[in-house]
């Protein structure tokens, strides 16, 4: 539905559904396994299986679950390692907002996006209220 | 990959609790060893508690929220807890998350975590 | 009438120049029109083996050339790999750790730092940290001679990083020049402790380790330890 799109030149490595806690944990896994074999120093790793984990959750509090494609491509001359969380819930009211540190949105937790950003080389977002979100993070370094 | 509720375990040393925590955790996993401990401090009187993370590879602020939330609730009991062999990633990529978790103690080893928890005790 | 030009064996001969054009267009150059007979043909059977001449030198000087080429591209590419292997061992080299006491390592910076290397050293530091079991670490940076933001930043991101390991980080060697610098650019740096110099940071942290104590080192150490 939202204007994310993928390149036709990035190659799928996966494709997989949060449904579930126990989701969460496997799909932060796999990434953390792409992100090995795409070349990432430990640090990177890291930074990469946590970013994703916060969007993981997001989807699976927020939206009740979603969609995780995982790809692999060129980007800015680099190897990329694509991540693209899509779900249907009722979207973000105020996605500015909610890109700032120390937005909370009730219980207390924010959405954990500007760490998110902070950890990875590239971030895309798109939130349609009702609709639903679309974040997409890419890593290379 | 075996997702039965399994019980991560709790030793008791002397007058402490070592808690290993070895698996990757899913959310619920981590609340339900939060209640534990707390339960087991209850139980024990144990006065202080080494939660051993070396061997977790990623703590992101959920799993950063209980241990953090576990050290508040522990001191309220009159335990303390020590998270012990923070992975130096690990480390790293909560601060730039941003979540640096002010007032927990934190110790490179066990070693140097129990000669924490001593000296707090002999204080008080 | 124009006089009769004689060409003796005309049809063979004209055969045998044919044969050698084909063979020299398939490359073959070594070849050559043989003929023993001297008359009108014999001028062009002649210019034919000289152009062929020509070829083959115009041929070896072109090869000649390539191979030339292929060995400096060669040599530009050890010589690339030399400078990439260099960088890597200058980023090494300018920032050992070294532990210089019970409980205690010092990171001496030395030169401008650059994100990259910012943060090769800090994760070089926090590996240092967990390996040896240390809780005190100095960074000295008298040999650095301007701080930014971002690299103060780097720096602050070490000193908690490490805190959350356990240990605690003590930057040194801030010249007056940085210092200003560092409130000129509005950076708080009051998370971090700081000593002017390396010897006011050891100080502190032979102190704090109980290592120095009124005044007089203690040491556990016996004459047998002296390696």
């Amino acid at each position: 539905m939202l204007e994310i799109v993928s390149d036709k030149s990035w190659k799928l490595l996966e494709k997989c559904q949060i449904q579930n806690e126990f989701d969460i944990v496997k799909a932060r896994q796999t990434v953390r396994h792409f992100a090995k074999e795409t070349g990432m120093g430990i640090v990177d790793q890291t930074r990469i299986t946590t970013a994703v984990s916060e969007l993981f959750r997001n989807m699976f509090m927020y939206a009740g679950g979603g969609d995780v494609v995982i790809e692999k491509g060129i980007v800015e001359e680099n190897n990329t390692l694509i991540i693209t969380c899509t779900d249907t819930g009722p979207g973000i009211d105020n996605v500015e907002l909610a890109m700032t540190d120390g937005y909370t949105s009730g219980q207390g937790m924010g959405y954990g996006l500007p760490g998110a950003k902070r950890l990875v080389d590239k971030f895309e977002i798109v939130s349609v209220l009702n609709k639903g979100t679309t974040v997409r993070v890419m890593k290379w370094k | 990959m075996d997702f039965n509720e399994k019980r991560i375990p709790i030793i008791k040393i002397r007058d402490y609790l070592i808690v290993s925590i070895q698996v990757d955790m899913h959310d619920r996993l981590a609340l339900q060893l939060q209640m534990q401990i707390l339960e087991e401090i209850s139980r024990t009187g144990a006065k202080g508690v080494l939660i051993d993370i070396s061997t977790l590879e990623m703590v992101d602020s959920f799993i950063g929220r209980v241990l953090s939330g576990m050290a508040s609730m522990a001191s309220i009991m009159d335990a303390a807890v020590v998270i012990v062999g923070m992975q130096p990633a690990v480390a790293i990529t909560l601060v730039e998350l941003g979540l640096e978790m002010p007032g927990v103690d934190t110790a490179l080893n066990m070693e140097l975590g129990m000669e924490m928890l001593e000296k707090r005790l002999i204080k008080a | 009438m124009e006089a009769n030009t004689e060409i003796k064996n005309a049809k063979a001969r004209i055969e045998h120049i044919e044969d050698v054009l084909s063979s020299v267009a398939a490359g073959e150059l070594d070849i050559r029109i043989e003929s023993d007979i001297e008359d009108d043909l014999t001028g062009i059977e002649q210019a034919i083996n000289l152009l062929i001449d020509d070829l083959t030198h115009e041929l070896k000087k072109s090869i000649k050339l390539k191979e030339d080429m292929e060995e400096k591209l060669h040599k530009i590419q050890e010589q690339q790999k030399t400078i990439l292997q260099q960088q890597e061992d200058l980023m090494e080299l300018s920032s050992p750790v070294s532990k210089v006491w019970d409980n205690l390592l010092i990171l001496p910076v030395i030169g401008t730092l650059d994100s990259q290397r910012t943060q090769i050293m800090m994760e070089n530091l926090l590996q240092k940290i967990v390996s040896t079991g240390c809780t005190t670490a100095i960074i000295d940076i008298t040999g650095v001679p301007t701080v930014d933001t971002q690299v103060a930043n780097h720096l602050l991101k070490t000193v908690t990083a490490a805190r959350l390991l356990g240990a605690e980080c003590i930057v040194s060697g801030i010249s007056p020049a940085i210092a200003q610098t560092i409130v000129h650019l509005g950076i708080n740096l009051s998370n971090i402790l700081t000593k002017a110099t390396m010897q006011s940071a050891m100080i502190y942290a032979m102190k704090k380790n109980e290592q120095l104590v009124d005044g007089k080192l203690k040491t556990n150490y016996s004459e047998q330890d002296e390696n």
